[in-house]
């Protein structure tokens, strides 16, 4: 659906976009995750031909976005970031006129508009003022506008961007949704958001691609150590016990009031140690009150990408949210 | 051309829905109406050579109304879509930017049109309430609105490629009134220390819109003033254009 070609963007001075090669297949959700400033807003702005690409090019659904820039623009459906719209129209109103914009006829448009609303439950805010809106309808409408004309191709900027955790919920399955219908590509900051909503996600950092896998496969690629959490009454020499158990490499005892000792197991990747910790518990007759194992998340797989070779600031701008 | 009237329909509604149409409008028009009865009072006062609609549409007060309009009309056409961040929405819909020009641009013409048309009122209902019938021809109406158009029409381009020049629409609005108030005034140079019939006053009248409005206003329609506007009208649309166009490449 999407091949992009060493795409590269230079703003005066700075290279925002550093010859990005990357392809989503029909029907894939793939996300784009990066901190802010990574250039994705960039790279999408290119892609939905916003912007022109200072080196390199892309073809959307077969058709190259210089050259056949109105074939592209028809089968995309762009949500930009910050989800502009006019403050001073109503939303029914608003998506007719962007219905018709997008070259769909006058009946037509009035279903297409009617589905829309629907599948984004606007129906109670149809006759409103956009200028009213709450960010919640806000985001809804500008998603609304860009499925109207049934994209192949849906591009959504950071839909859940300034949502509460309730409604980054809701979009985040409604969005998932949409997946069955629409190729998705997405652009967040967010981590827990493509992880359960995206079969791949696009890793970027300062224009350049880090790297590109399915979240699980990011996970286990970066084989980070995993981690076991212990809390039982056992002595002080259980911590040598503990660490004779294979797949354990270290053992940090803190103690804890009445006789309790938290042990924090550090343990090879994917190797899960809990049965044997059990075992031993039973054998040594130690009281357990949490036996619990901490695996990598793709959090860890992101923060340690952009560790690789970065200088601090660059990923102190991450937010992770539920 | 289709997406041109759904964008042309939406410029005029955004327009006339909002309370500052009807405010330019009944200004607009209260101005040019004390002018008018100001007119008829002098020339019942004293006998005028020039007709009534010549002493309308030469007097100062008329000029200072008339080009007040034009960054009224026009500030907000792209600096607010540019401010809003709207205009991501417009160009990366699949529209030429042509056609997005255009239809601002025929909007904006459409709604000076309308504002206009109160003071024209004025020529037929003074005939109607007076009978009167030698204040003017109804040629030299028909020739100072054809001026009039043409006049607008280039102010509205100088107000287009002004609005897509900046994302402020104040600022939009100041580049218009100072670039129309210059082209204004550069038609007056033509009576300076320089001989009638010089080369200098020659040339120079080719840029007096007031010079054409009088040739205009007398009902004698000229090619000049014709071609001169609407080429200029041409070259500020496609500079607009070219503007919107290299957003694309800029830092
Ligand atoms: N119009 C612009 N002019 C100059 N620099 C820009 C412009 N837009 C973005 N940038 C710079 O390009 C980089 C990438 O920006 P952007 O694509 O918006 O990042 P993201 O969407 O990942 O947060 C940033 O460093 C930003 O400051
Ligand atoms: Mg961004």
């Amino acid at each position: 659906m999407i091949e992009a070609r060493h795409l590269t963007k230079r703003y005066a001075g700075r290279t925002a976009v550093d010859h990005i090669s990357f392809e989503v297949g029909k029907g894939e959700i793939v996300g784009f995750l990066g901190p802010n400033g990574a250039g994705k807003s960039t790279t999408l702005r290119m892609l939905t031909c916003f912007l022109s690409a200072t080196e390199g090019t892309a073809t959307v659904a077969g058709y190259d976005i210089y050259e056949d820039s109105l074939e592209v623009r028809r089968r995309i459906g762009y949500m930009p970031e910050n989800v502009p719209l006019y403050p001073d129209m109503r939303v029914g109103e608003y998506l007719r006129f962007r219905g018709r914009l997008k070259g769909l006829g006058y009946r037509e448009c009035r279903a297409a508009v009617a589905e829309a609303m629907d599948t984004c439950s606007l129906a109670a805010v149809e006759r409103k003022m956009i200028a009213t809106l709450s960010k919640g309808y806000r985001q809804r409408v500008g998603l609304a506008d860009a499925l109207v004309h049934k994209p192949e191709l849906l591009i959504l900027d950071e839909p859940t961007n300034g949502l509460d955790p309730g409604q980054i919920r809701q979009s985040r399955n409604l969005i998932r949704e949409l997946g069955e219908r629409h190729t998705i590509l997405i652009s967040t900051h967010i981590l827990s958001e493509v992880e359960m909503t995206c079969g791949r996600v696009i890793i970027i950092d300062r224009g350049t691609i880090k790297a590109s896998d399915s979240p699980q496969n990011l996970i286990r690629r970066l084989r980070r150590p995993g981690s076991v959490l212990l809390e039982a009454k056992a002595p002080a020499t259980a911590a040598t016990k503990l660490a004779a158990i294979a797949g354990v490499q270290e053992v940090n005892p803190s103690e804890d009031q009445d006789g309790w000792t938290s042990f924090v197991l550090a343990t090879d990747p994917q190797s899960d140690v809990r049965e044997a910790v059990h075992e031993l518990a039973i054998r040594e007759s130690w009281k357990v009150r949490e036996l619990s194992s901490r695996t990598a998340s793709l959090e860890d797989a992101f923060v340690d990408l952009l560790k690789e070779e970065s200088p601090p600031e660059s990923s102190s701008s991450l937010k992770t949210e539920n | 051309m289709r997406p041109f009237s759904i964008l042309f329909f939406k410029e005029l509604r955004s327009f006339f829905l909002s309370p500052m149409a009807y405010v330019i409008m009944a200004l607009f028009t209260f101005l040019n109406g004390w002018l008018f009865v100001s007119m008829v009072r002098a020339m019942q006062m004293q006998a005028s050579p020039r007709s009534l609609v010549h002493n309308l549409f030469a007097s100062g007060w008329f000029w200072m109304g008339f080009l007040i309009l034009f960054p009224l009309i026009t500030m907000r056409l792209f600096a607010d879509e540019r401010k809003m961040g709207t205009i991501e929405g417009l160009l990366t819909a699949p529209v030429r930017t042509s056609e997005v020009v255009l239809a601002k641009y025929g909007a904006a013409v459409a709604v000076y049109l309308v504002l206009l048309l109160p003071v024209f009122a004025f020529f037929p209902l003074f005939r109607l309430v007076t009978g009167e019938v030698t204040a003017f021809q109804p040629g030299a109406v028909w020739g100072s609105l054809l001026g009039l158009f043409l006049i607008g029409a280039f102010h509205v381009s100088i107000g287009t490629l002004a609005s897509a020049l900046t994302a402020n629409p104040l600022i939009a609005a100041m580049l218009t009134f100072v670039f129309v108030m210059l082209h204004y005034f550069l038609g007056f140079l033509q009576n300076f220390g320089m001989v009638t019939g010089s080369v200098w006053s020659e040339g120079m009248s080719y840029f007096s819109t007031t010079e054409h409005m009088n040739v205009l206003a007398e009902g004698l329609v000229d090619s000049r003033p014709l071609v001169y506007y609407l080429s200029f009208s041409v070259l500020l649309l496609s500079l607009t254009h070219h503007v919107l166009e290299s957003r694309k490449w800029r830092a």
